[in-house]
């Protein structure tokens, strides 16, 4: 059981990143970034399907960094370039999404 | 690097500012400090009416820690550079990540983003300025902690600390979100570091628990502020109530907004409905249910009303649509909700409940975010008009039917002259309500760009006139809306200023405050 008193305490977290859950604060892989940021919008009848459309990894890292019209941009701070590069990468080769 | 139309800081030479950038690069690493007009992008990406060129940053500067935030200050100090401090940087349709003033250094604290601790007794977090909504929300779920907090709309990219200081709302009964956070740690111009309430004392274990401290209560004057940098903030979470009761009550009239409000305010105000209602207006609705603009609308000009009402029967849309929720145990809500169903038969109102409600986009979201539930449901709006063009116009007004009546016309009369619909919600605080219009135009139309500028100018002034202020506004104006406050108080904020920043270097401008 877990203590009563849960004070979880985080302080000096860099040594524990990368190791948890998205709770962490940093990203594990693209595929979290998708699911976290993206899908929010690009899976939700919000924003336009991403997936499936074979969407150029640098249109994506464009679009992301400088936002378009109503997509926000987002800044290396949020989503780092290596993880940009991931979840582009990601979108660009995936398959359609199946509608149930 | 030595370009002629180099976005500098107003009045520093760029020798100086080269100089403060390499000294910053010593302290943050030259990685995390950005100064070219590509890699800059993201932080002027707006959705205000202005040119981005008045909200262009000259750098941005990401620090990992409250050391680094401290030296930065003495930098910006020497070199006289204002910086101007974001936490998570998503204040879309009030300024988003761009400073107030052209030439200001983004002071980006997303990178800050550790979870300091969470008491699962006393419900309290401490985070700091880069944790969003979604990773506090996945943080308590990995730790199987039956906690919730209140977020805003966009609560999946957006933070509590940053939406704390703009002194943001959100939907659960903790809504009012400056009053729902306890104990900040604030870096001074100065390089101080402040705690306040009882963090101001060493070794003190009640900081999250109790606001006041003693002597004067400071956490009020770093909100809607630049009198410092908040480096840490307390924030009061919620027990997860056993039953959860979200609920929708829809009304056929657009005058039907005074019997709503008259009836509700008196269970809003003795806690049968503890959280912040929100009355959301058809055109609200339409682009999250999502309806599209087109269908109804043809050429220039604000949508009819005729065509309003036939979104309403064509998609099952009120006039006014009552979004609110009851938190407690199966006993209570069974008891409270005899009483909503009794004030919806007596107002001529349709209730949905969470089941009746499955499959509706629009109402998914609006649940989802009285539990606190990270979302961004509500940039629907964004596809209503098209074109990335929006800003908040947000006034007060006083939980009193005949009051949002009035302001809804005003509102709307205003609106139409321009162009422009009404798409808009009442939040009600507990005895106030933030009236919150999303002024939708296209951005790649210089037209509709001016057009909607005017229009916010015109709003302003005209709710001004009538004694309404804004609880908050966007960077764009900031100087006008402190302007509709009086001369005293904006007098008081300038001697503070004077005394906590005689440099001028936070964020000059915010809330209209300078030197
Ligand atoms: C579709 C949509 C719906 C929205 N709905 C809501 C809503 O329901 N409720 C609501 O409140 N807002 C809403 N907003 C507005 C806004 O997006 C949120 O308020 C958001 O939380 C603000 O962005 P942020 O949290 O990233 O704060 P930031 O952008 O980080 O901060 C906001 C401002 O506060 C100041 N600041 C930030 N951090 C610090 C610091 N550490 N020290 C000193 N000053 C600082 C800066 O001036 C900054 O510009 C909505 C926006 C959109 C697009």
């Amino acid at each position: 059981m877990r203590a009563n008193r849960l004070a979880c305490l985080v302080i000096g977290a860099g040594a524990m990143l990368g190791a948890a859950g998205a709770g962490a604060g940093q990203w594990r892989d693209g595929a979290q970034v998708y699911e976290k940021v993206c899908a929010h919008c690009h899976e939700a009848n919000v924003g336009p399907v991403l997936k499936g459309r074979q969407l150029p990894q640098v249109y994506i890292e464009r679009v992301v960094r400088h936002g378009n019209r109503a997509m926000p941009s987002f800044r290396p701070s949020e989503i780092d370039d290596a993880a940009l590069a991931e979840v582009a990468q990601l979108i660009g080769a995936s398959a359609p999404l199946t509608k149930e | 690097m030595s370009s002629n139309n180099r976005v500098l800081p107003k009045g520093v030479t760029a020798g100086d500012f080269d100089k403060a950038m390499q000294e910053i690069r010593a302290i943050v690493g030259a990685e995390y400090v950005l100064v070219d007009e590509e890699p800059l992008a993201p932080y002027n990406k707006i959705m205000v009416p202005v040119a981005d060129a008045q909200h262009a940053p000259s750098a941005a500067v990401m620090p990992d820690g409250v050391e680094q935030v401290r030296k930065i200050m003495k930098v910006a100090n020497t070199y006289r550079v204002p910086v101007y401090p974001i936490s998570t940087g998503k204040n879309i349709g009030y300024g988003s990540a761009a400073p107030v003033e052209r030439g200001q250094i983004v002071l980006d604290l997303r990178r800050m983003n550790r979870i300091i601790e969470v008491d699962a007794e006393l419900c309290t977090a401490l985070v700091e300025p880069g944790v969003t909504y979604q990773q506090l929300y996945d943080y308590l779920q990995e730790h199987n902690l039956p906690l919730w907090f209140s977020c805003p709309a966009p609560s999946a990219i957006a933070g509590p600390v940053g939406n704390m200081v703009d002194r943001g709302v959100g939907y659960t009964p903790y809504g009012e979100h400056f009053m729902f956070s306890c104990g900040m740690e604030v870096v001074l111009a100065d390089g101080e570091v402040l705690r306040t309430g009882m963090g101001a004392m060493e070794n003190s274990n009640t900081w999250q628990v109790f606001k006041w401290g003693y002597g004067p209560t400071l956490d009020g004057i770093f909100t809607q502020s630049n009198y410092g940098i908040v480096t840490k903030m307390g924030m009061w979470l919620m027990p997860a109530p056993p039953d959860f009761r979200p609920f929708c009550i829809q009304y056929p009239n657009e005058t039907d907004i005074t019997k709503i409000v008259d009836a509700l305010r008196p269970l809003r105000i003795a806690m049968v409905i503890p959280n912040a209602v929100v009355i959301a207006h058809t055109l609200w609705e339409a682009p999250c249910t999502p309806v599209k603009r087109s269908d109804y609308v043809t050429g220039q000009g604000a949508i009819s009303d005729d065509a309003v009402l036939k979104i309403q029967a064509d998609h099952g849309i009120g006039a006014w649509n009552v979004y609110a929720g009851l938190y407690g145990t199966k006993e209570t809500n069974d008891a409270n909700w005899k009483i909503i169903e009794a004030v919806a038969a007596a107002t001529g109102g349709k209730i949905i409940t969470e089941e009746a409600s499955r499959g509706s986009q629009a109402l998914q979201y609006r649940f989802d975010l009285m539990k606190g539930k990270p979302n961004l449901g509500e940039f629907g709006l964004y596809n209503w008009r098209g074109g990335g063009g929006s800003i908040w116009f947000a006034p007060v007004s006083q939980a009193k039917g005949s009051e949002t009546l009035k302001q809804m016309k005003m509102a709307k009369e205003i609106l139409g002259k321009y162009g422009f619909d009404y798409v808009g919600e009442f939040i009600v605080g507990w005895r106030d309500m933030h009236h919150v219009i999303d002024l939708l135009y296209d951005r790649s139309d210089d037209t509709q760009t001016k057009n909607a500028y005017a229009c916010y100018d015109e709003l302003l002034h005209t709710f001004a006139k009538e004694g309404y202020g804004m609880y908050r506004a966007s960077t764009a104006f900031a100087e006008k809306v402190a302007a509709t406050y009086g001369p005293v108080k904006r007098d008081v904020e300038k001697r503070l200023k004077q005394a906590l920043d005689p440099n001028n270097i936070i964020a000059p401008g915010r809330c209209g405050i300078s030197l």
